[in-house]
C-alpha cells in the first residue's frame, strides 16, 4: 500500500505536473492552428513538431517537458490499446478482404525496408 | 440502483490488467507475442466470452485515448533526444527517410488500388508504417476508420520486427545504419525495439526514423488519397 502511495505520488509529482501543463499548451497551439488554418494535419501532430523545433532552437529546454513526456512515452501502448480492440467491430467487415489486404501490406512493407536501407547503404561513406 | 457510473472503471481497468498481464508474458521474448498484441486480443477474447460489447468498454477506453493527444506531442521531445545524439550524417538520413516513407504510402494505396479493395481500406491503411498513435490521427484526417488502423499497424510493426531482419540481409544490406533506418521508417517502434537489440547506433537510426516519417506520412499522406482517389 505503501509502495502505490509513493508511485502515485512519484506519479503525480508537481514537476511532472508542471511538464504535462506545457505539453498541453504544445497541443493546444497544435489544435488552434489545424483549426484556424484548416489543415489536413492533425494538431497533435503539429504540437509534436512545435515541440521539436522550440526544443531545437532552445525555446525551451528539455528538462522541462521531459519529466511528463517520458511517463507518457512510457505508457504510450496503453493509450492505443482501446483503438486495437475497437477491430473487433470491423472484423467482419475487413474479414472479407483478409488475403489481398494481408498480400499489399506485406509487399509495400518489404518494399518500404528495402528502398529505405538501399538508400543509406548506397551513399554512406 | 444503476451501476453505469461505473463503467469507465470497467473498460481502464480491464485494459491495464491485460497490459501488464500482457507484459508479464512478454518478457518471453517471443516476438509474436508482442505484449501490445496480445492485450488486444485478450480483451477481445474476454469481451466476446462475457458477450461485452466493444461500446460498454470503450466507455472506459476512451479515457485512455484521450491521452493519445498529449503522448503524441511528447514523442517531439522523444525525436528531439535522439537528433540531439546523431548530428551529423542527418541529411542521407532524412533523404532516405523520405523517399523510403513516400514509398511506405505510394505502394500500400497502388497495391490496394490494383487488388481492387473497397474506398474505406485504402484510407484506413494509407498510413500503415508509422507509429500507432500517429497513424490513428492520419486516419481520421482522411476519413478511414481508426480502429481498422491501429490492429493492422501493429501487426505490420510485429512483422517487421520478426522477418525484417532477415528480409534485409537477404536482399544485401549489411550496414547497421541502413538496417534501423529501414526497420524504423517501415515498422515504427515496434520494429525499433528490433533495431535497438542490433546495437546502440541502429537503434538511434530507427527511433530518428521513426519520428520522421511520421511527420512525413502525416504530411503527405492527406495529398496522396487526394490525387490517387
Amino acid at each position: 500500500m505503501k509502495q502505490v502511495l509513493k508511485y502515485l505520488t512519484d506519479l503525480f509529482s508537481r514537476r511532472r505536473l508542471l511538464a504535462f501543463f506545457f505539453i498541453l499548451l504544445f497541443l493546444i497551439a497544435g489544435e488552434l492552428v489545424t483549426y484556424f488554418f484548416n489543415l489536413p494535419v492533425a494538431g497533435n501532430i503539429l504540437g509534436m513538431i512545435f515541440l521539436f523545433f522550440a526544443l531545437k532552437f532552445r525555446w525551451i529546454p528539455l528538462s522541462a517537458v521531459k519529466p511528463a513526456s517520458d511517463k507518457l512515452l512510457e505508457f504510450l501502448v496503453l493509450f492505443f490499446i482501446p483503438y486495437g480492440v475497437g477491430l473487433m467491430v470491423y472484423f467482419d467487415l475487413v474479414k472479407a478482404y483478409w488475403l489481398p489486404l494481408t498480400i499489399a501490406i506485406i509487399a509495400s512493407t518489404l518494399l518500404t525496408l528495402y528502398v529505405t536501407a538501399l538508400i543509406l547503404q548506397k551513399f554512406e561513406k | 440502483m444503476s451501476f453505469s457510473f461505473l463503467l469507465p472503471i470497467f473498460g481502464i481497468g480491464l485494459t491495464l490488467l491485460f497490459y501488464a498481464l500482457a507484459r508479464r508474458g512478454g518478457r518471453l521474448k517471443i516476438a509474436f507475442l508482442n505484449p501490445v498484441l496480445l492485450a488486444i486480443l485478450g480483451i477481445i477474447l474476454f469481451l466476446k466470452l462475457a458477450d461485452i460489447s466493444f461500446e460498454t468498454y470503450n466507455r472506459g477506453g476512451k479515457f485512455l485515448t484521450y491521452l493519445l493527444g498529449p503522448a503524441v506531442v511528447a514523442l517531439g521531445a522523444f525525436f528531439y533526444e535522439k537528433y540531439e545524439e546523431l548530428r551529423k550524417d542527418l541529411k542521407l538520413l532524412s533523404i532516405a527517410v523520405i523517399i523510403g516513407g513516400i514509398c511506405g504510402v505510394l505502394s500500400v494505396v497502388a497495391f490496394l488500388l490494383i487488388l481492387d479493395l473497397p474506398d474505406f481500406l485504402i484510407r484506413s491503411l494509407a498510413s500503415k508504417s508509422v507509429t500507432t498513435p500517429i497513424a490513428v490521427e492520419i486516419t481520421k484526417t482522411v476519413g478511414g476508420i481508426p480502429d481498422i488502423t491501429a490492429g493492422i499497424v501493429i501487426a505490420v510493426g510485429v512483422f517487421g520486427n520478426v522477418f525484417g531482419l532477415y528480409f534485409l540481409k537477404k536482399m544485401g544490406i549489411n550496414s547497421k545504419k541502413a538496417i534501423g533506418a529501414a526497420l524504423g521508417t517501415a515498422a515504427h517502434g515496434i520494429g525499433t525495439a528490433r533495431a535497438i537489440e542490433e546495437g546502440k547506433i541502429p537503434g538511434v537510426y530507427s527511433g530518428i526514423a521513426m519520428c520522421l516519417n511520421g511527420i512525413i506520412t502525416a504530411i503527405l499522406t492527406p495529398l496522396i488519397l487526394q490525387l490517387l482517389l
